[in-house]
């Protein structure tokens, strides 16, 4: 499904947090505390771009024994992709390097 | 008390979210344990509200369920409440009061208008928790029982204008509430075909009523 809009600004936030490590399975209260974005913000934002094939998302077994399973996420190659088009501008904006 | 209202919040934002997002409200839930471990477990509940209404509002099904919670919240139940107090109206008011304005007792009819008193009042009273029932299941989404309590309010209503007509009560409130009624019907009609519509979408069958 290809995507003609330009992300928003939230979205850039949240593209940025899960580039700096693409690999990794991130939190979703991990990325709200990074991205200073709400979880009225965020939940939204994940349903779509998870829903538009940018980031997926999968059951992670919990860290400490005791506590639920928790839903992690992490770029995938279109997400990845997208990250490394939106970002220059804005990047070069912040006087941060590009994509890790 | 403040943990209880957030996992009251995140109980409705499960509930808000339906179905196919079943995995999401269970995402949210597990978040919340961080939420809570970090001491603000109420301001990622209300987002996490928020974020269930967002969702809502973005689907179809979502927009028919928060158009049937404002049906039944801005007009059925207001509507209710007016006829309970119709309702009251005819037990405090003396039956001078009720009768058509111009129209002087006529003793004739007194024995007749008084014994009539006690239908009106329960047809009042019917009208009146008919809606709230009806309130309840649009809101269920129960549409067979939506269909019946119409043609209930319906029947009702004409009743009412029947008896208050051949017995020279003042009709003035009752037209009033058959124009309300109108509004409504013509709402749920609407309502009912959204539901048709969006059945028919998903399922490429058109819906069985």
């Amino acid at each position: 499904m290809g995507r003609t809009r330009r992300p928003s600004s939230q979205m850039l936030r949240l593209l940025e947090a899960l580039s700096v490590r693409p690999q990794h399975w991130r939190h979703g209260y991990d990325l709200m505390k990074e991205t200073g974005l709400l979880s009225g913000t965020l939940y939204p934002l994940l349903m779509r771009m998870t829903d538009q094939g940018l980031v997926e998302a999968e059951w992670r077994e919990p860290e400490q024994l005791g506590r639920p399973a928790r839903h992690a996420y992490r770029l995938t190659a279109n997400g990845i992709a997208l990250a490394r088009d939106a970002a220059p501008a804005r990047f070069n904006r912040l006087g941060k390097p590009a994509l890790a | 008390m403040i943990a209880s209202v957030a996992r009251a919040l995140m109980s409705l934002a499960s509930a808000c979210l339906g179905p196919e997002r079943r995995d999401w409200a269970s995402a949210m839930q597990a978040e919340f344990e961080a939420a809570i471990e970090d001491g603000r477990p109420l301001a990622f509940a209300a987002g996490c509200l928020v974020a269930a209404w967002r969702e809502m509002a973005s689907v179809g099904e979502g927009r028919l369920v928060l158009a049937s919670y404002a049906l039944a919240l801005g007009l059925l139940i207001p509507m209710a409440v007016h006829q309970f107090g119709q309702a009251a109206s005819f037990v405090m008011v003396p039956v001078d009061g009720l009768l058509a304005t111009g129209i002087a007792p006529n003793p004739y009819l007194v024995w007749s208008q008084n014994s009539a008193i006690l239908m009106l009042l329960l047809l009042w009273l019917l009208l009146g928790f008919a809606h709230l029932t009806l309130a309840w299941v649009l809101v269920e989404g129960d549409w067979p029982r939506v269909v019946k309590l119409g043609a209930l309010i319906g029947a009702t209503m004409i009743t009412l204008v029947l008896f208050a007509g051949v017995l020279m009560f003042d009709l003035a409130p009752l037209i009033a509430q058959a124009r309300d009624l109108a509004l409504e019907l013509t709402a749920i009609v609407a309502a009912a075909r959204w539901r048709a519509s969006l059945a028919l979408r998903a399922t490429g069958v058109p819906l069985a009523w």
